[in-house]
This record gives structure tokens, sequence and C-alpha cells, in this order.
């Protein structure tokens, strides 16, 4: 099957109709659960990033605060991902040939995997070196960031 | 003022050089909303954990002092994207935020909200529980991280729903 094919049999499932042809606030019901996931996961991103860099909760270990924001980072992605995957369900060849959209997904592989790879191990050190903890926030927020922003721009182009 | 008045005004503001030159640039009003969108999830995130340590739910070992000490000037600086970035949202679709229900009651709830928050801080902060930093909160601690969690969805939710209800019937 060509890529093409693939979208249309998505696009004709029994998922994607329940949620496009039902009531257009199922949909507005999604895009709430996935901002609503997305500040869960920034700002728990941006908290251990705080920590990280000495701004905030200097006298809590790193490993500690980083459990915690963990948590909400879990059901940030939860969230966003489930919802996030309901609307690529009801419309895949809209969101597939979307410029916004090929960048907001290199973005988000980028942020899990600098998340896994890096980050992750960096909290669990609680003394990491100054300088690795900065390029690590650093690259985590740039990312994380784009993601958002990229996603915000898929509805406009 | 009625509502026909109201709209023509923010027709008015919308069709100034700012508000149409952001309507009409192809990437400045999705960028705009992308920096809300971010904005947003660095103040209202960070209120929304402080929420959460009210509640005892998250990051107990943190002292609710030290929490609401180190993440104000963050939580400030998110606003100021956010009411930035707002502003030049309102200027350029003026007349259709004034339209549709869902931006007045964002805005009843956010000033709900700040009404909380600041009852919070000139009151509630002030408790000797609060300042000594002991373990158990008193019960009024608790219902205003969950007021402040509530309300803060609400005007999340509403700010979503702007583009889904266009007007009141």
């Amino acid at each position: 099957m060509s890529t093409a094919q693939v979208l249309t049999a998505i696009q004709n499932s029994a998922v994607a109709h329940a949620v496009s042809k039902s009531n257009h606030m199922v949909g507005a019901g999604l895009q709430i659960v996935h901002v609503l996931g997305f500040i869960l996961l920034l700002s728990s991103i941006v908290l251990i990033s705080l920590r990280l860099l000495g701004l905030a909760f200097a006298q809590q270990p790193i490993s500690k605060v980083g459990r915690d924001a963990t948590r909400l980072i879990w059901l940030g992605l939860i969230l966003t991902v489930a919802s996030g995957t309901l609307m690529f369900v009801s419309s895949p060849r809209m969101y597939y040939y979307n410029p916004a959209f090929e960048l907001k997904m290199l973005l988000l592989i980028a942020a899990v995997l600098i998340q896994v790879l890096l980050l992750r191990r960096v909290c669990a050190n609680d003394s990491p070196s100054p300088a690795v903890a900065r390029t690590t926030v650093a690259l985590s927020l740039i990312s994380w960031f784009g993601v958002g922003l990229a996603g915000r721009i898929i509805g406009f182009i | 003022m009625d509502m026909n008045t109201l709209v023509a005004l923010g027709e008015r503001i919308e069709q100034s050089s700012v508000g149409a030159a952001i309507a009409e640039s192809r990437y400045a009003f999705p960028v705009i909303e992308g920096v809300h969108l971010i904005g947003l999830s660095i103040s209202v995130g960070l209120i929304f954990i402080t929420d959460l340590r009210l509640m005892g739910l998250l990051f107990t070992h943190v002292p609710v002092r030290d929490v609401i000490h180190h993440l104000r000037l963050y939580v400030l600086a998110g606003f100021a994207l956010v009411f930035l970035s707002g502003g030049l949202l309102f200027w350029s679709e003026a007349s259709a935020l004034i339209e549709s229900p869902a931006f007045p009651f964002k805005m009843l709830f956010m000033a709900l909200a700040g009404v909380n928050a600041l009852y919070f801080e000139l009151v509630l902060a002030k408790q000797d529980a609060v300042q000594e930093n002991r373990p158990l909160l008193p019960r009024n601690v608790k219902l205003a991280g969950a007021a402040s969690l509530f309300l803060w969805t609400l005007v999340i939710i509403c700010g979503r729903l702007i583009p889904y209800l266009p007007h009141w019937t």
C-alpha cells in the first residue's frame, strides 16, 4: 500500500468516522485535552530546567524534584499523545501533507530523544556538571517550545 | 453600550494599522498564537504545579513558601508573554472575540482566579502553618489550591473554545 492509500484507509476507519462525523464539539474537546496536556508537560520541563540551573528549589536534590516532575511529564504526554492521535486519525491527509505538522513531529522526536537520552541521565545525578546541565536544558526547552509553536501553526497553513 | 456598539468598536480596533498588519500577515497571527501558548504553559503551568503542591499532591518535600517564592518570577515572565501576545491577538480580531460567548467567560474566570490568588497571598499565606512550613497545611490552603486549579482550567477551556463558539445564539 502507498502512503496515500494508508492515509485514506485511516480516514475511512470507524474511529475516524466516530470523531470527524460527530458533533464538532468532540473535536473541540480533543483540542482542550491536547492544550491542557501540553501545559502540564511543558511546565514540568520548565520546572526541572529551573532546578538544574539552580534557579528554583536549589535546596532540594535534583533526583527528588525530577521524580515528581517526571510523573507530570508522563501525565501530560499521555493526554497529548492520546488526543493528538485521535485528531490525526480523524483527518490524516490534512495533517500528513501539512509542513508545520511534519516539523512538529521532527521536533517532537528530537524532544523525546533529548528527554530520554540526556535529561533523564542528568537528573539521575544529584550534582551534574553545570555545562552539561545548561546544554541539556537549552536543547530540551528549544525543542519543546518548537513543538508548541509548530503545532499552533498547523491550523493556519 | 449595546452589543452592536461593542462589535463596531472591535471592528475599528482591528482595522487600525497594527491590527490589520497582524491579520493580513501570513505568519504573524499563528506565531503570536504560538507565543501565547508557550507563555501560558509557563505561567498557568507553574501555577498548576503550585496548586498541586498546595493540595499536597506533588512536590510535598518542597516547602510551600519556596514553591511560591522561587516560581513567582517565572510565572510573571510567562504572564508578560501571555498578555503581550493576547493583546496583539485582540488587536487583530477584536470584533470576533467580542462576539464569542467563550471570550467574556474566559475574562471572568481569569478575574476570579486573580481574586483567589490575591486572597491567598494577602490572607491565607500569612498563616503560621504556611510561614513556619509545617507539614500539615490548613484546609483553606488546600481549597485555595483546588479553586485555582479549577478556575485556570476553565480559563484554558474557554480560550480554546473561542473559535468553536463564534456567536451567542
